[in-house]
């Protein structure tokens, strides 16, 4: 989209590596300045700023004060909180990665704060804009499943180390991580909300202060009944990082989506392994776009604060689930 | 030399006799099944005599050997019938529609000192076979996360048997006992079990169940049971362990494709994947059990391994009604 006014984003903390591609797609959108980088750590701020030909700030006040609209927040999970809070007080929208935060008060907190500082605040859930799950969604609305039964969705990856596997910056391992990409496809796909929650979950796989293995079950409003893979069971030596799978099963019959299934297989001499290169649409990108888009337009967001807490909740549940062996009822 | 009679002329009951059939010491003296056209129908096939009633079969015909292919809930009556007679028994999975009946099933048999085999055939299918194999050998390191799949259309038993789900437990049950057989055999002792499904749903033709199953070693382990596909049947197996993932899907696994294009009246083609193996693992399984009483041999399946497949079966059922983990003593 090309009219409506040049929006000017920056981005909070690389922390995130999707980080990465929020850049690239803010450099690509014709609509949309992208104006730096400010970072928690300075050299990072300076050597991305210098990669994708954008200012370095010092900190994070800085580029707040500068002429921008919106930041993207692609810190640690922990953070997102601080780093939102402060662009909200700054009077700038923000689009926050996943999870919105690492408790449900601090995520609430954050939608809270946004909405008083009237600014926008979309959760980064850049798999609602595959071309596959929009397809799917149309084809659900359109009847052709029938009435919808069940779901079985996996996003299973392979461990990303780093601060991810810092509780105190995550606030967990594969659960808190996995677990929110696949609630919201569900929401989305069912418009009902998650009610009942159990989950098996363990640290068996890498034996650390981590869970690296989670199967969480959520039955919805409708009763439409689900599992969620969150696992991080993917080895080192699989050729991609992971994927996201949905199963649905109707009445009239079922779909399975496979979001990264468009690939080519390589097998390198020069790894030594076999590795797929994706060739489908860049969701990030048309995630991006449709930010830059609200607020170029002044529109609602297409993914809200509320569906990242909802994405959340879930998580929280599946904790206690675990610890206390027992279902959780998130309306008892 | 076995004499075997087969109870139940239905689709398990045919590739039961027809394994007996061929096996060189094994002979097939009767078939049996509560509909007289049946029972006589597959018994000409194989020139030998056909009843109606157990009763009349153990009056009527000396065998060793008795093969029940009936519909679940009512293996327990035959079994009871067939050990009181001191047979041989091998049952189609799963032992029994309850645990309660499975335990009677193993305790009649025990008094009566007849061998009970039940029939998870999947253990002879060559590819959960390797996948067994190398689960053992270590190939994934430990094993940690665990996710199987069994696809296929709603099936249709005689009298539609299989939608009653009094006497077939649906797809929980008696499609994915195949899996909890399979996984005890790679993983050992489940603790604990939850699961959602549409049982006692009553959608025309459609069932599917998600269980989740914790085992005393730590694994966890996610089963789907689909009886909601149109057509076509799907299994997968994957296993994650510290070391690696195996991977098996039987969509992947197809040596040869046949693709047909229309000829005379018709107005599509057909498309026929194959995955052909030169050993049925039907005729292998009950090869293994004819060759265990031969020699004396104690079967890999034991009648125990049938009991606990079905108590996780039913723990499976009542999580799926109380929205409840169901703990395993």
């Amino acid at each position: 989209m090309t009219d409506g006014r040049i929006v000017k984003i920056g981005i909070i903390s690389f922390a995130h590596m999707h980080a990465h591609s929020y850049a690239s797609c803010l450099k690509k959108l014709p609509n949309v300045e992208f104006v730096g980088i400010a970072d928690d750590e300075p050299a990072r701020a300076k050597e991305m700023a210098k990669r994708y030909g954008v200012k370095a700030f010092a900190k994070y006040e800085d580029m707040l004060a500068a002429e921008i609209d919106a930041v993207i927040v692609t810190s640690e999970n922990a953070n997102h909180r601080r780093h939102v809070v402060m662009a909200a007080q700054s009077e700038k929208h923000a689009m926050c990665e996943k999870p919105l935060a690492t408790t449900k008060q601090d995520a609430e907190a954050i939608v809270e704060v946004c909405k008083r500082s009237g600014v926008k605040l979309m959760m980064a859930f850049p798999c609602r804009f595959h071309p596959a799950f929009k397809r799917l969604k149309e084809s659900v609305a359109a009847g052709d499943l029938g009435k919808l039964l069940a779901m079985k969705g996996a996003n299973q990856g392979q461990c990303p180390g780093g601060w991810f596997v810092d509780k105190k910056l995550s606030g967990g391992g594969a659960v808190i991580d996995h677990t929110v990409y696949l609630v919201d496809l569900m929401r989305c796909l069912t418009g009902a909300e998650p009610a009942r929650i159990y989950a098996e979950i363990d640290n068996r796989m890498f034996g650390q202060d981590f869970e690296d293995t989670g199967i969480i079950s959520v039955d919805f409003t409708n009763n439409v009944f689900a599992t969620i893979d969150s696992s991080w069971s993917r080895p080192k030596s699989y050729p991609h990082w992971g994927n996201v799978n949905l199963d649905v099963i109707g009445a009239q019959g079922v779909a399975r989506m496979e979001m990264f299934a468009q690939k080519i297989d390589v097998f390198s001499n020069k790894t030594g392994k076999h590795t797929y290169e994706y060739w489908g649409d860049d969701a990030d990108l048309a995630l991006v776009e449709s930010f830059a888009n609200s607020i170029a337009h002044d529109k609602p967001v297409a993914i809200t604060g509320e569906d990242g807490v909802k994405a959340l909740e879930v998580a929280m549940a599946a904790y206690e689930s675990a610890n206390l062996r027992e279902m959780i009822d998130l309306y008892a | 030399m076995q004499r075997v009679a087969v109870v139940g002329a239905g689709t398990m009951g045919r590739v039961h006799s027809e394994a007996y059939a061929q096996m060189p010491n094994a002979e097939l003296v009767a078939i049996c099944d509560t509909k007289q056209e049946a029972a006589e129908e597959l018994a000409a096939r194989y020139s030998v005599k056909a009843f109606t009633t157990a009763k009349l079969l153990l009056a009527g015909v000396e065998f060793d050997v008795i093969d029940v292919s009936t519909p679940t809930n009512t293996h327990l009556e035959y079994i009871k019938a067939a050990s009181a007679a001191g047979k041989q028994i091998c049952c189609e999975k799963p032992l029994a529609r309850t645990t309660g009946q499975a335990l009677e099933a193993v305790r009649v048999c025990e008094e009566a000192g007849v061998t009970l085999f039940v029939a998870h055939v999947l253990r002879w299918f060559p590819e959960y076979r390797k996948l067994h194999d190398l689960i053992e050998a270590g190939a994934v390191g430990k094993p940690v996360v665990v996710r199987t799949s069994r696809c296929s259309a709603y099936p249709r038993g005689t009298d539609d048997w299989f939608a009653d789900m009094k006497r077939s437990g649906g797809v929980a049950l008696d499609m994915i006992i195949h899996d909890y057989d399979w996984l005890r055999w790679c993983f050992g002792k489940v603790r604990r079990v939850y699961a959602r499904g549409l049982y006692e749903s009553n959608i025309p033709l459609t069932d599917y169940a998600l269980v989740t199953l914790r085992f005393e070693s730590g694994v966890i382990a996610h089963v789907e049971g689909n009886w909601a596909r149109p057509g076509g049947f799907v299994a997968t197996v994957e296993v994650a362990g510290t070391q690696g993932l195996l991977s098996f899907s039987n969509t992947e696994s197809v040596p040869l494709t046949i693709e047909l294009k229309a000829r005379g009246e018709e107005t599509v083609g057909v498309t026929v994947p194959e995955s052909p193996v030169s050993q049925n693992p039907y005729y292998m399984e009950l090869e293994h059990f004819i060759n265990c009483l031969e020699e004396g041999r104690k079967p890999d399946v034991s009648a125990q391994d049938g009991l606990e497949a079905v108590r996780i079966g039913e723990a499976a059922l009542r999580s799926i009604g109380t929205c409840r983990p169901v703990a395993l003593a």
